[in-house]
């Protein structure tokens, strides 16, 4: 099923992401913006805020915020502030180092916020592995911190070969911590693509995955577009890429990109210093591109309801083929474990 | 007492939920409640504004020119969103 409304076009997204600066005080990874030092010429106070202005315009109702860590810039509380001034829903993606009991008390005063914590595992040394030595420790304390609030808080992991076997034990520790579990899919971009062969999940933990998730109700997923549980998902017809459709990307200097996973001069939108932000939406070729993308070579797929061809920023990462279908999907998972198996009998 | 109740439930309003926001869409109006998030499709066309459920309104209050088959419709749609919490009685 697929959702006829959203195949209309709808005037604005529903929600984006914001990588408000590159700057990050870790060096993840499986980073997908290849996050460290701050890019040169980023948004400047002003022109964020005058972005926020063209969002609350456009009919935004939620941005989620993402880097680099989002508390490294030091106007981001004021960028949050003009969202909730107009009733924008603001959604921050960090990674918890910088979370102090001063700032959660300031975010804990509005109402309009959610705070996601990155964790990449349920255990220290395999969190600390990916993300860098203590960072665990400080995540944990981060996320006690907002659990105490009434901010709606999450763990937020990045399934890898290293934690998949740890993701039931993470669904545990959230729970224990009173906040929700959201698990985010490793694509290649990014230094995720330097370290790809490394991290990247086998076909069977996915299939494994895939099972467990679909009898873990309140555990969330969804990158670029909405974090949904599967239930929901299946429910709105959303199960579909939601790239220019319901969702789009804007990066730190004001480019405007279908996804995060996508950020590339191949799919630049259109540049927020040149253009409107509703002009870009309205007339970017790229954003056309994707609305009108249909995965033919998936149609006859006995899944292709339930995903419609999958992840194009995976396709196209891997394939070069936006038109190609999701290379890691659950049906080419199975195919590929059968393979492996018959080359093995051979 | 049960009079008044009636009464009392006859002449409460219906707004927006605080945690909604509203749009307007081709199809109609796109409902968006940021708790969850959840979302909701209501091709209603032009017959509401966006902000129509921002200010408090009868259960059978509709716009000026809003036929009778149209607002059976409406007022099974606003019964819908009442249930599903996108509406509440104030």
């Amino acid at each position: 099923m697929s959702n006829k409304y959203v195949e209309m076009g709808m005037r604005s997204p529903v929600n984006l992401t914001w990588e408000v600066t590159q700057a990050c005080n870790l060096r993840c990874s499986h980073c997908l913006s290849s996050s460290g030092d701050p890019a040169k010429n980023e948004l400047s106070t002003a022109e964020a805020l005058d972005l926020v202005e063209q969002l609350h315009t456009a009919g935004v109702f939620q941005v989620n915020f993402g880097g680099g860590e989002p508390f490294i810039r030091p106007d981001f509380e004021q960028i949050l502030a003009a969202c909730h001034k107009h009733g924008i829903m603001t959604c921050i993606s960090t990674n918890g180092t910088l979370i102090t009991p001063e700032l959660v008390s300031r975010l804990a005063s509005n109402r309009l916020v959610a705070i996601q914590v990155s964790l990449d595992g349920a255990k220290r040394e395999t969190c600390d592995a990916v993300r860098g030595a203590g960072v665990y420790d400080a995540a944990i304390k981060a996320v006690k911190l907002l659990a105490a609030t009434s901010i709606p808080a999450s763990i937020n992991t990045v399934l890898t070969t290293h934690n998949a076997d740890e993701i039931p034990a993470m669904h545990e520790l959230a729970r224990s911590l009173g906040v929700s579990l959201r698990v985010s899919r490793f694509r290649p971009s990014g230094r995720g693509a330097d370290n790809w062969e490394s991290l990247r999940p086998t076909p069977e933990q996915l299939i494994s995955f895939s099972d467990w998730l679909a009898k873990s109700g309140d555990v969330r997923t969804g990158d670029s577009f909405f974090s949904l549980t599967t239930q929901e998902r299946q429910g709105l017809g959303l199960n579909l890429c939601g790239a220019a459709k319901l969702t789009c990307c804007v990066n730190p200097t004001g480019h405007m990109y279908p996804c995060a996973f996508l950020q590339s001069d191949r799919f630049e939108a259109g540049d927020l210093r040149a253009s409107s932000f509703q002009e870009i939406w309205d007339t970017s070729k790229i954003y056309a591109s994707f609305r009108n993308l249909r995965i033919h070579s998936c149609e006859e797929c006995t899944r292709f309801d339930q995903c419609h061809g999958g992840c194009p920023a995976v396709a196209w990462h891997l394939k070069n083929d936006i038109n190609g279908g999701d290379p890691e999907c659950l049906e080419r998972c199975v195919t590929s474990i059968a393979d492996n198996r018959l080359a093995e009998a051979a | 007492m049960a009079s008044a109740g009636f009464t009392k439930m006859a002449a409460a309003g219906i707004k927006l939920h605080p945690s909604c926001r509203t749009r307007q869409e081709r199809f109609g109006l796109l409902f968006y409640d940021c708790k969850g998030p959840r979302l909701l499709f209501a091709a209603t066309g032009t017959l509401l504004p966006a902000d129509y459920f921002g200010t408090v309104r009868r259960r059978d209050e509709f716009p000026a020119g809003t036929s009778e088959s149209e607002k059976k419709a409406l007022q099974k749609f606003v019964t819908q969103l009442l249930e599903k919490g996108f509406l509440h009685e104030q």
